[in-house]
């Protein structure tokens, strides 16, 4: 009995939480089809303009597809990066270990503005700004905490013995990563990835210092006009970015629906052996 | 599976992030000058306007970047690798970036062009002229003061007469001691240097009902809402959301007029290109017409008025019957000494 | 408490090259030589061009303490720090009792809710803080959605002030803090083996004694996790606040980008910078001390 209740509770609290995360998301999608050129809402005129200005202005979705290029690679170098460092945390023995944990963490402490800053002194000297290596670099330091963070947790709880038996059966250490640590920890490191990627697809701070006419990214094209006005196409993109993202949950979901069902019917009924 | 999708995950990463390795400042190029502004609209109608048009003329790419930072400019030009060419800047910033060597000095015959074209005096720098003027004025939600408005910075200040939050510029240079002095009694003439201790003892008297906005849209949008039906604001940007149907107005009583200027960071290697557009700018009131026109920004020339369009030119701080209303120009000589004191004064009194 | 033994000797038989000669003390083994690359990514990108910015809080404008001085001696640094401080520890407090129970249900529900509440979970990630702050401004203002719909529900007369309020802040942040709680939690849980709990029942114990003793040590790790990501995160906050909070909301990354961009006082904001965070490693390590993070995030003694 007090499990249904408990469950009922839970399943509403859950209810409201996810209302409460989505929350932003109900007020910018209709505010992107506002007429207004202020953001406002609820929209009293509806319009496209602004993704109109979407396809007019290609700076919108080349500095989105800027940001993108960016943020997948930081995310996979700071998971590779991230995922060594967590298994040497928990499992290595290393020197001067609360100092290299504060050096590890650092990156999360230290103000972006300062991160910025000093990654422009130092890039304006290598020829560095304006890159998308430049980028890279920095956003994957912003990034690994994350992802150390959140795989050491996952390592910790990962059982030794399974690692020991495919050992003892002869797999080397790679393999045995590969095939057995690997899997275990995936939710955590999928996790820290996550985190990664969108440290840097969200990034404006450090993004504003590297940016310039040759590399923006879409944050620092969202920002660029604050003092004055932000311009309603953010929102217009922000919009179009989760229709994409949600268009291509939907069609992964579909394929395997129909990859699914495909299925069934070629392994349908069972029919005699000679056809 | 998993593998797989992390195998080529990681591989698409590095060749995006290898192919990508393009990019790299190029100030150097002969005929390439960098501009940048503070972004959005106004810049692409500022750009549109007076830059396009020459940089056409004359064969010159135009590079736009945005915002202005003052970070980027003293990191630029301390690095020695400076890439912002003509760069949209406060003046009390062009005054101190000037004597501490952060921008160009103007060559003497642009300074005399633009004393010639009509430019107010005081807005001309040694490194800078000015690109844009607009006045702060005491705006009010029309719904909430159908009636009877403030119509004076003392007004303004009366939250017994005219009740509700009052909005101002979260920025020592947004005229808030100017407004407070004025409202104390000041004589517009004995204004500056402020006393600041005055200032701060006049607005401490309405400090429960203060409001700050970091942002135009935030300014637009606490007195659109009737958040704070007065606000100190800039003037262009109230008869924008006016124009969108929003239920504000200017009041141009007292209005303070304010001003950006233009510089080159120091060092920049195509500065002759820049002070050649200055040239052109101050020599064309039409282009400068056209981006009041688009922008609702007053321009720099006092002789590019006629030629802007008779709706927006009323509001404008130029125009003749807002110009006789007006208090006087904000004195950024005195905001070029006195901005970091200040600014510490006031985070101070806003975080007790 | 297992470890795999590295010593030299299993090195050898297994035909993996010896570790360096170094002396005892800063001998790296096996597993620690992995933390090399990235700590060797983070010393050259990192850590060398972030030491010459923060030396310059004893050289820029002049050489010594002064920096320091002007920072202590201004007591408006001190006291948004230490608002700061408070901020992060309300949000981070608010968020985990949020996160935990919707991380907890998503490992109760079918694998199609489950990636529902997931998908929940990331939609935020997707759009730009930008546009979610000013959207949560237009939500919980005085004239917004918030307070309108209640109004017209007659569950309220007046609008409650929510912008330029500590709940209106902590509204925002919590908003961006939930999704980074969430994740790893969740997925430590994940991982929790569920016949341990029936395996405790079945030996007497009650449900939900079953749970606070077994399942909830068992999630530890990562409800560490996202306690320390939520409240270091919680530190560096500045924009949200600035939309959703009032004056007395302040938090110090604010006043380090006014040092940097607006006052250019490049030393002063190093010092800001510095004290920030020295702040928070002292505090993690006085933490470690209480709580015996290191025991529980990674199992050594």
């Amino acid at each position: 009995m007090t499990k249904i209740l408990t469950r009922t509770g839970l399943a509403v609290l859950a209810a409201l939480i996810g209302v409460y995360l989505i929350l932003p998301i109900l007020i910018v999608v209709p505010m992107s089809f506002s007429d207004s050129s202020f953001l406002s809402f609820p929209p009293e005129k509806l319009s496209l303009r602004w993704f109109r200005n979407l396809v007019d202005d290609p700076v919108w979705l080349e500095s989105a597809w800027a940001s993108l290029k960016v943020a997948l690679a930081s995310s996979v170098c700071s998971v590779v990066l991230g995922v060594l460092a967590a298994l040497a945390l928990v499992r290595g023995r290393i020197p001067f270990r609360n100092t290299i944990i504060a050096v590890l963490l650092a990156p999360l402490i230290v103000p972006y503005v300062i991160i910025g800053l000093a990654a422009y002194i130092a890039f304006l000297q290598l020829g560095l700004t304006q890159t998308t290596l430049g980028f890279v670099l920095v956003h994957t330091c912003l990034a690994v905490p994350y992802v150390v963070i959140n795989v050491v947790a996952g390592l910790v709880a990962v059982d030794r013995r399974l690692e020991m038996a495919a050992m003892s059966l002869g797999a080397g250490p790679v393999t045995t990563f590969f095939q057995v640590t690997l899997p275990l920890i995936l939710p955590s490191v999928l996790a820290g990835g996550l985190f990664a990627f969108f440290t840097s697809w969200d990034e404006v701070v450090t993004a504003i210092f590297l940016s310039g006419p040759e590399v923006t990214t879409l944050p620092v094209q969202m920002w660029s006009g604050i003092r004055v006005q932000i311009d309603p196409t953010v929102a217009a993109i922000s919009t179009l970015v989760l229709l994409v993202v949600f268009g291509s949950f939907l069609i992964l979901g579909l394929t395997r629906l129909i990859r699914r069902l495909a299925r069934r019917r070629v392994t349908g009924p069972a029919t005699n052996t000679g056809a | 599976m998993k593998t797989k999708l992390l195998a080529i995950a990681s591989v698409t990463g590095l060749a995006v992030a290898l192919s990508g390795c393009g990019g790299g400042d190029s100030g150097g190029s002969d005929s390439t000058l960098t501009v940048t502004m503070w972004g959005g609209a106004a810049q692409k109608a500022h750009v549109d306007s007076y830059f396009t048009p020459w940089a056409e003329a004359n064969g010159v790419t135009i590079k736009q970047d945005s915002p202005t930072d003052y970070a980027k400019i003293k990191a630029q030009v301390e690095a020695g690798k400076v890439t912002w060419g003509l760069t949209e800047v406060e003046p009390n910033f062009a005054n101190t970036a000037c004597e501490s060597g952060l921008l160009e000095k103007l060559p003497q015959d642009i300074i005399d062009k633009a004393k010639a074209s009509g430019v107010a005096e005081e807005q001309i720098g040694e490194c800078a002229i000015p690109i844009l003027q607009y006045s702060f004025t005491i705006a009010y939600n029309t719904k909430t003061f159908s009636g009877d408005h403030p119509k004076t910075w003392a007004e303004f200040f009366d939250t017994r007469r005219f009740p509700g939050k009052r909005g101002f510029w979260k920025y020592a240079t947004g005229g808030m001691f100017e407004a407070a002095l004025l409202a104390d009694g000041v004589k517009p003439d004995e204004l500056y240097p402020l006393d600041i201790d005055r200032a701060f003892k006049k607005l401490e008297t309405i400090k429960k009902d203060i409001v700050f906005y970091d942002t135009g849209d935030q300014m637009t949008q606490m007195l659109a809402s009737g958040e704070a039906p007065l606000v100190q604001a800039w003037s262009g940007r109230i008869y924008q959301a006016r124009q969108e149907g929003e239920k504000v107005a200017n009041e141009w009583n007292e209005n303070l007029v304010s001003y950006d200027q233009i510089a080159v960071p120091k060092g920049y290697p195509n500065k002759e290109l820049a002070f050649q557009w200055m040239r052109w700018f101050l020599d064309n009131p039409k282009a400068q017409a056209a981006d009041a026109d688009a922008s609702i920004y007053g321009p720099a020339s006092e002789n590019a008025l006629q030629y802007v369009s008779a709706d927006v030119r009323k509001e404008l701080p130029g125009h003749p019957a807002n110009a006789e209303k007006a208090i006087g120009l904000v004195n950024y000589d005195y905001w070029a000494e006195h901005y970091d004191s200040v600014t510490e004064r006031l985070n101070a009194w806003i975080a007790q | 408490m297992t470890t795999v033994a590295t010593d030299s000797s299993m090195d050898t038989m297994q035909g993996r090259p010896r570790p360096l000669r170094l002396p005892q003390w800063l001998r790296f083994d096996g597993w620690g030589a992995l933390v090399l690359p990235l700590l060797l990514f983070l010393i050259l990108i990192f850590v060398a061009p972030l030491v010459v910015m923060l030396s310059r809080s004893l050289t820029d404008p002049s050489l010594g303490l002064q920096n320091y001085r002007d920072l202590f001696a201004n007591s408006v640094y001190l006291r948004v720090l230490g608002n700061t401080f408070l901020i992060a520890t309300i949000v981070t407090a608010v968020t985990l009792a949020l996160a935990y129970p919707y991380a907890y249900l998503m490992t109760l529900v079918g694998p199609t809710w489950r990636m529902i509440m997931l998908g929940l979970v990331l939609v935020p990630f997707w759009t730009s803080i930008l546009v979610r702050s000013f959207a949560l401004v237009l939500f919980l203002r005085d004239t917004g959605a918030f307070n309108a719909t209640l109004q017209s529900l007659g569950v309220i007369d007046e609008p409650i002030p929510l912008i330029r309020t500590l709940p209106g802040v902590v509204f925002g942040m919590v908003q961006v803090a939930l999704p980074f709680a969430v994740l790893p939690i969740f997925a430590t849980m994940q991982n929790i083996d569920r016949r341990l709990l029936l395996a405790a029942e079945s030996l007497g114990a009650r449900p939900s004694g079953a749970f606070w003793r077994i399942f909830v040590p068992l999630s530890a790790p990562g409800v560490a996790a996202g306690l320390l990501l939520t409240f270091i995160q919680a530190l560096g906050y500045y924009i949200t606040p600035a939309l959703l909070g009032g004056p007395k909301n302040m938090m110090i990354g604010e006043l380090i980008v006014q040092q940097v961009s607006s006052v250019l006082r490049f030393g002063f904001a190093a010092a800001l910078a510095t004290l920030l965070l020295v702040t928070t490693l002292l505090l993690l390590l006085v933490a470690s001390r209480f709580v015996d993070l290191q025991k529980h995030l990674m199992r050594q003694t």
